[in-house]
């Protein structure tokens, strides 16, 4: 993109300075000062209290590494990847297929209503579905009993075995609709006239989904992967108010880790030393995708 | 005879597409929309009606869950107004202090532009889940734990990445005629912010407000760290105190929560399209 410059006046800098500062400031002391902390917090034994006497290195990196529930954590939030990846996304995309080519009356109203679960909050939707989840009376148990005759409780939430795969369920119902935006964005974007042309060339449907959609769409897809993986290394709100990260840990993930770990135990080295794993793996995800991905042309900026 | 007999035979096929996309959709809304019913209709019935027939409309209708909740128990305004204050002053400070960084970025010549650009929209990289813990420190280095202002000023902070990249993204597109003309009429940069560019922001304007309203509304993990007292509780803070109070009754959750939603879905029935237009940005620049 080209600048367009002011030529009359030569040098701005004092007013630049001027509306800038604030935007800066707040930026550089909220965001960039505390993550560079964090890293140099990260090499000590701190409680919270005091000065930071007892440096010990990379002793919390390598408590964090071998610790059992660390490892369930970022598996689970590495099947949140997967699974938004290779589930959530796909369906977003066929459903933008389905209602976002102004082929029927009512698609708008459609896609206000999947959208719909994007703006409500994690918490609200975690505490309804907890709801719907309930052993006594929850739609699993309804759906147990109605297929098998005999009542019997199923606390999906309880049980450490599937408690997470209940989470993961809202996870991915809550997010489509935000991809399903994204996707209807993208194919609105593409010229008619280009599905038109492959549709006389003699395409059936198939065809032009996977020869001139899905390759029209590729900016729109870097974006909303982006978006699902580093959305998906970040989640905490849904499985804090599921269950906090339990039964014994198994709805743990690297931010509840960080909370119940390093926040509720006044463990601020240790919990530090969380922060900066989250933050490289973020910035590890965020380099390779930027230089094997995007290329030049389709650049988040 | 031959072309109309297949035009016809097209025609229904079309229309049974047409049927089948409309039932594929009215199956979904329901997925979608199950939870949102579940929550509304057992606001309307007593503790005992929710466990004999939890999924059933309400027979009859009962109001104490949201009597209960509105006046006997100053609570849920309390929170309430805690929500609207942090996110009023959180749109609001986002606006200023965009607006005038974004100004500078796109309409001002200065060395280093690009990088400090550059600088900010790096931050769209990170949301502030992963600097939750930092941040938490700095908040307390800055004596800001227990105050709603620590919540504001940090939201703010990671609000400015996107919002910087959308305003500046449309203020580029700003012709350079209506500049040198301010210019050439003896305005600074100042009056070509006010004057000019800000009558022709307000869809720019509306889309920043709303995505940041979204977030503000919303944020749990934030509130979560910062707050330590109930009195300046926000909603979602609120509501997961609520509901885990062995003697709120699952009709008082519902209501409860049926409440919070009501600006939220104001914001989403009228303002739909600027949240779209938040949403999608990025991806549409490309």
């Amino acid at each position: 993109m080209r600048w367009k410059l002011s030529d009359l006046k030569k040098n701005n800098i004092p007013q630049a300075v001027i509306l800038l500062a604030p935007a800066f400031i707040l930026f550089t002391v909220f965001v960039v000062v505390p993550v560079i902390q964090a890293m140099y917090y990260s090499l000590f034994s701190w409680n919270g209290m005091g000065p930071l006497r007892s440096f010990q290195g990379f002793i919390n990196f390598t408590k964090i590494f071998g610790d059992d529930i660390f490892h369930i954590a970022l598996i689970n939030n590495l099947k949140i990847v997967a699974a938004s990846l290779f589930i959530q996304l796909p369906i977003a995309f066929l459903l933008a297929l389905l209602i976002g080519r102004k082929s029927f009356k009512g698609e708008v109203l459609f896609r206000g209503i999947f959208f719909f679960p994007y703006v409500v909050s994690e918490i609200v939707i975690g505490i309804i579905w907890r709801f719907i989840y309930d052993p006594r009376f929850g739609i699993p148990t309804l759906l147990w009993s109605f297929a098998t005759g005999q009542p019997h409780q199923i606390g999906l939430l309880g049980d450490p075995t599937v408690a997470f795969n209940a989470v993961l369920v809202v996870v991915l119902w809550k997010y489509i609709g935000f991809h399903l935006i994204l996707y209807i964005a993208g194919l609105q974007n593409i010229p008619a006239e280009l599905e038109e042309a492959a549709i006389v060339d003699g395409a059936n449907r198939f065809q032009t989904v996977t020869r001139i959609i899905i390759p029209s769409m590729r900016g729109t897809f870097i974006i909303s992967v982006f978006f699902s993986v580093i959305g998906s290394f970040n989640v905490f709100d849904v499985v804090w108010a599921m269950g906090q990260g339990g039964p014994v840990h198994s709805t743990e993930t690297i931010v509840t880790y960080l909370y119940n770990y390093g926040f509720r135990r006044f463990d601020f080295g240790y919990g530090s030393a969380i922060a900066v794993i989250l933050f490289v793996i973020c910035l590890i995800f965020n380099i390779f995708y930027q230089r094997y991905v995007v290329g030049e042309k389709d650049g988040l900026r | 005879m031959a072309l109309g007999k297949s035009k016809l035979s097209n025609l229904n096929k079309k229309k049974i597409q047409r049927n089948i996309k409309i039932g594929i959709s009215i199956l979904v809304s329901v997925v979608t929309l199950f939870p949102v019913y579940a929550v509304l209709i057992n606001s309307f019935k007593t503790n005992g009606q929710i466990f004999s027939a939890p999924f059933a409309i309400p027979a009859p209708p009962n109001l104490d869950a949201y009597v209960g909740i509105l006046t006997k128990n100053a609570d849920f305004w309390m929170f309430f107004f805690n929500s609207t204050v942090v996110a009023a002053l959180t749109i609001g400070i986002i606006l200023i202090t965009a607006f005038m960084a974004s100004l500078a970025l796109s309409r001002l010549r200065f060395p280093g532009h690009a990088k400090v650009y550059n600088y900010f929209v790096m931050g769209m990289l990170f949301p502030l889940t992963v600097a939750i813990l930092p941040l938490y420190l700095q908040l307390r280095a800055l004596g800001m734990i227990g105050s709603l202002s620590g919540v504001i000023l940090a939201q703010v902070s990671f609000g400015l990445p996107t919002s910087i990249f959308i305003l500046t993204g449309f203020f580029r597109e700003i012709p350079q005629e209506f500049q040198d003309a301010t210019q050439v009429d003896g305005g600074g940069i100042g009056t070509f912010g006010f004057k000019i560019l800000l009558p022709i922001s307000t869809p720019v304007i509306s889309t920043v407000t709303v995505i940041n309203f979204i977030q503000s509304w919303n944020q749990f993990l934030l509130p979560l760290l910062v707050l330590d007292n109930r009195k300046t509780f926000t909603i979602p803070l609120g509501v997961m105190q609520y509901q885990g109070q062995f003697t709120s009754g699952w009709n008082f959750i519902m209501a409860f929560i049926t409440i919070s939603m009501i600006p939220m879905l104001l914001f989403y029935i009228f303002l739909q399209k600027y949240i779209v237009a938040g949403l999608t940005a990025g991806a549409v620049k490309g």
